[in-house]
């Protein structure tokens, strides 16, 4: 590998996680570097300025530093400075136009040039939100797009990926389900058999990255997403343990369907339209005549 | 009252009493109440048939009367939840069958058929329908000891006495404190032997008490449901918890009065051999049943190793819900059902917020919750935020479920249904009437046949006069009749959870 092969991958690393990285986030997503060529190439991304470094806690963080930045700033006019400075605070998450007029006090139509040029100069860019279709906010060229912003893993260029959702819904349940039973008559007893029956968040996340059936990396996050749409479903119940971490449980409704949803009334689209006479009547009802087959 | 209640009532009279009792059923729903006279009117009945049916109607307590308001003449009132009652027959007689051998059963079902009687006159009635059924061996002796646990159990109740009011002539039916009877089995032998009853009867007039079937229903539906959500003896836990509580609550209280843990473990104690997980690990079954989600248990205090209360209007709710989210899955999917039960979880939600939780896509999500609004399941509240920074005004519009709304709009579908169920019965019944008839006079004539012991041959002769196709018809109406007989009594138990959290809300004394 060429050493500016290195320092793509490094950098491309460092864009990803604009928070910064560590050592360790390097060695592990390229595990094939020797430490040698790690702290050359470090060293050398440094030196070009390219990475801020930060102490924290202990551990040395590389954050990712736009040149870019310095460069726009430069050769930009008041205006432009300020409302990139505005977009900038706003991180990742972006910022709504009419805030950015509001705080930085320009006229609307001067606004809108100033994120013209800024935008056509590739420094900032233009985020629609995934949650409400018509608001654009505004955020760095080089920034990945907050999951609030995004929608994270569950959008695909602002598609809602539902088919994905309901496959890992599903997948969440069997796996709920496993162990569901673990409560019935066990022999240590029924707390101890609940406890058994409990999933974690983490575990789920376990079985589901095992099993392979995502390409994209789904967060805890995610499966606590998707584990409450078990709940709402009315598939499982969740709760809290004493340390702060969800488990949820897979559990049975408390009855079994009842008698309305057994007739073909009880599901019958044409409920409200049928009369003893007419043309919709229960005599001739075919819905009726199926299942009584 | 319901349309559609009108509408089912209508049909159930018909079959049980049919058309003129129908007919004057029909003008009492629709006008409330009313004197004979213009019952006559309106009905265009003859007077005599009026009130042949209006017996009829009070005798089997499915109408009532009240003086008046000139106190001369007394207004009729149809009583509409229990005419649905005669759908629930067949369960009272299998709760009979299953909790007291046959012998309650057909003391229940002769009672039913009566209305009411006196325990004499009833016992001899058994015992003579029963006389030549060696299969059953009914004697007198247990006829009567079952009546009399019947009695003390309260699955049997003495009928209101009529009594005449002063300045009034419309009597007025006074209910009486039910007293358990002593009776004389030797007495009633040698009334059934002489014919003479009169002598024998007390004149204690005696009625099914229908309240104390409903509790073994709802004891039963709870039960039930513990053992789904935990397992058996979790169920049987809860059994003993229902049998506690009704030492010292009135049966239908919102909230039993606290029930001891440690009394809870003497009887796990002494079931021990049976249910030895349960009796181990008592504690341990109480706290699962607490913590389930359901709340029909609550720890009430630590006093004593521990108290617990059941609360069985939050169990009737839970169950409600239950029925309602059964519903909607089947209607319009389980994505409408989670949305459903978001709305429910969160009370208030917008509808971003239902798009976020409920994680559909947009339109979808939408579509969802305007078929969940048309059908009812959910309301709306739009709300005008105050003006916010922007000096926008944006009306939010919030959904939420109100619960009893949501119930009754079940309760109209069951109606509905209910209706439609028993009219394709009745349909199914006239349309193959003749048929069934010659199958009836075959029957007959065979039965007879063989008790006069004539030859097998000339019995096949009149067996055969059923033709293969006519047979394999019969038998797909049969089975036609009995799906359509077992989807009533289903819709009925839909029925009496639907009902029963509003009906413990309206008056928790109807039932002390
Ligand atoms: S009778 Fe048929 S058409 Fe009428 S409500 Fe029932 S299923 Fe629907």
């Amino acid at each position: 590998m060429t050493e500016d092969e290195l320092k793509e991958k490094i950098l491309s690393l460092a864009k990803k996680n604009p928070k910064g990285i560590t050592v360790n986030d390097i060695t592990a997503a390229h595990p094939d570097l020797t430490s040698a060529e790690l702290v050359n190439t470090i060293n050398k991304l440094l030196q070009q300025g390219s990475f801020d470094i930060f102490n924290q806690g202990g551990t040395l963080l590389y954050r990712f530093k736009n040149q870019a930045n310095k460069q726009a700033v430069k050769g930009a006019d008041n205006e432009e400075k300020v409302v990139f400075n505005l977009i900038s605070e706003a991180g990742n998450k972006g910022i709504w136009i009419r805030d950015i007029r509001v705080r930085s006090n320009l006229a609307n139509t001067q606004l809108t040039k100033v994120l013209k040029n800024l935008e056509s100069k590739k420094l900032i860019k233009a985020v629609k939100c995934v949650n409400a279709s018509k608001k654009k906010v505004y955020m760095l060229y080089n920034l990945e797009p907050d999951r609030s912003i995004s929608g994270g893993a569950w959008y695909q260029d602002q598609d809602f990926e539902s088919e994905f959702v309901d496959i890992l819904n599903r997948q969440c349940l069997k796996f709920l389900q496993q162990r569901a039973d673990k409560i019935k008559c066990n022999p240590r007893g029924p707390i101890i058999g609940r406890t058994q029956s409990y999933a974690a968040a983490a575990e789920v996340q376990k079985y589901i990255t095992d099993l392979g059936i995502s390409n994209v990396k789904l967060e805890v996050e995610d499966f606590i997403t998707i584990l409450n749409t078990l709940v709402y479903d009315g598939k499982a119940e969740s709760t809290v343990y004493p340390d702060g971490s969800k488990v949820y449980r897979a559990i049975e409704a408390l009855i079994p369907a009842p008698g309305i949803v057994q007739v073909p009334c009880g599901v019958c689209p044409l409920i409200n339209k049928c009369y003893s006479s007419g043309l919709i009547t229960p005599q001739q009802c075919v819905y009726m005549a199926e299942w009584l087959e | 009252m319901s349309h559609q209640l009108g509408r089912v009532v209508s049909e159930i009279l018909l079959r049980y009493f049919g058309e003129i009792v129908q007919q004057v059923g029909n003008d009492l729903f629709t006008y409330g109440s009313k004197p004979i006279g213009m019952i006559v009117k309106t009905t265009g009945l003859l007077r005599s048939q009026v009130i042949e049916s209006l017996r009829t109607l009070l005798k089997f307590d499915l109408a009532t009367f009240e003086p008046s308001a000139n106190e001369i003449i007394a207004d009729y009132k149809l009583l509409p939840d229990n005419v649905l009652l005669l759908l629930r027959y067949p369960r009272y007689l299998l709760q009979m069958k299953t909790k007291y051998g046959s012998e309650a059963e057909i003391l229940i079902e002769e009672l039913l058929q009566q209305a009411s009687c006196t325990a004499t006159v009833l016992i001899i009635a058994v015992a003579t329908k029963y006389k030549d059924d060696k299969e059953k061996n009914i004697n007198i002796i247990r006829l009567k000891d079952t009546f009399i646990s019947l009695a003390t159990a309260g699955y049997i109740q003495q009928a209101p006495v009529a009594e005449l009011n002063e300045g009034s002539e419309i009597p007025t039916l006074v209910p009486v404190a039910t007293i358990v009877p002593d009776l004389d089995s030797r007495v009633i032998v040698q009334a059934m032997n002489s014919g003479n009853i009169a002598e024998a009867n007390d004149n204690i007039y005696w009625r099914v008490h229908y309240d104390r079937f409903h509790q073994d229903f709802r004891d039963d539906i709870m039960i039930k449901a513990m053992t789904r959500r935990i397992d058996e003896n979790a169920g049987e836990l809860m059994r003993l918890l229902l049998q506690q509580m009704y030492l010292a609550s009135s049966p239908w209280a919102h909230e039993s009065n606290a029930i001891p843990a440690m009394d809870l473990r003497e009887l796990c104690r002494r079931s021990a051999a049976e249910r030895p997980l349960l009796h181990q690990h008592v504690d341990h079954y109480l706290k699962v049943l607490e913590e389930n989600g359901s709340g029909f248990v609550v720890r009430d205090g630590d006093a004593g190793g521990g108290l617990y209360v059941v609360r069985a209007r939050d169990a009737a709710q839970k169950l409600l819900v239950s029925v309602l989210e059964h519903t909607v899955t089947e209607r319009l999917g389980s994505h409408a059902a989670r949305i459903f039960r978001l709305i429910l979880a969160k009370k208030y939600i917008e509808e971003e917020d239902i798009q976020k939780h409920a994680m559909l896509p947009n339109k979808e999500c939408k579509e969802l919750t305007y078929k969940l609004l048309e059908e009812h399941f959910i309301s709306v509240h739009p709300m005008r935020k105050a003006a916010s920074s922007g000096g926008m005004n944006k009306a939010v519009y919030l959904y939420h479920i109100k619960l009893r709304d949501v119930a009754q709009t079940a309760v109209e579908m069951c109606y509905r249904s209910l209706h439609n169920v028993i009219k394709r019965g009745a349909y199914e019944r006239t349309r193959h009437s003749r048929l069934r008839e010659k199958q009836r006079r075959v029957r007959s004539i065979v039965h007879g046949m063989r008790l006069r012991g004539e030859p097998q041959h000339n019995i096949d002769d009149v067996e055969e006069t059923l033709t293969p196709p006519e047979i394999a018809l019969l038998q797909g109406v049969e089975k036609q009749l009995k799906q359509l007989n077992s989807a009533e009594l289903e819709l009925d138990k839909t029925l009496f959870i639907l009902k029963w959290e509003k009906d413990m809300d309206e008056d928790n004394k109807r039932f002390t």
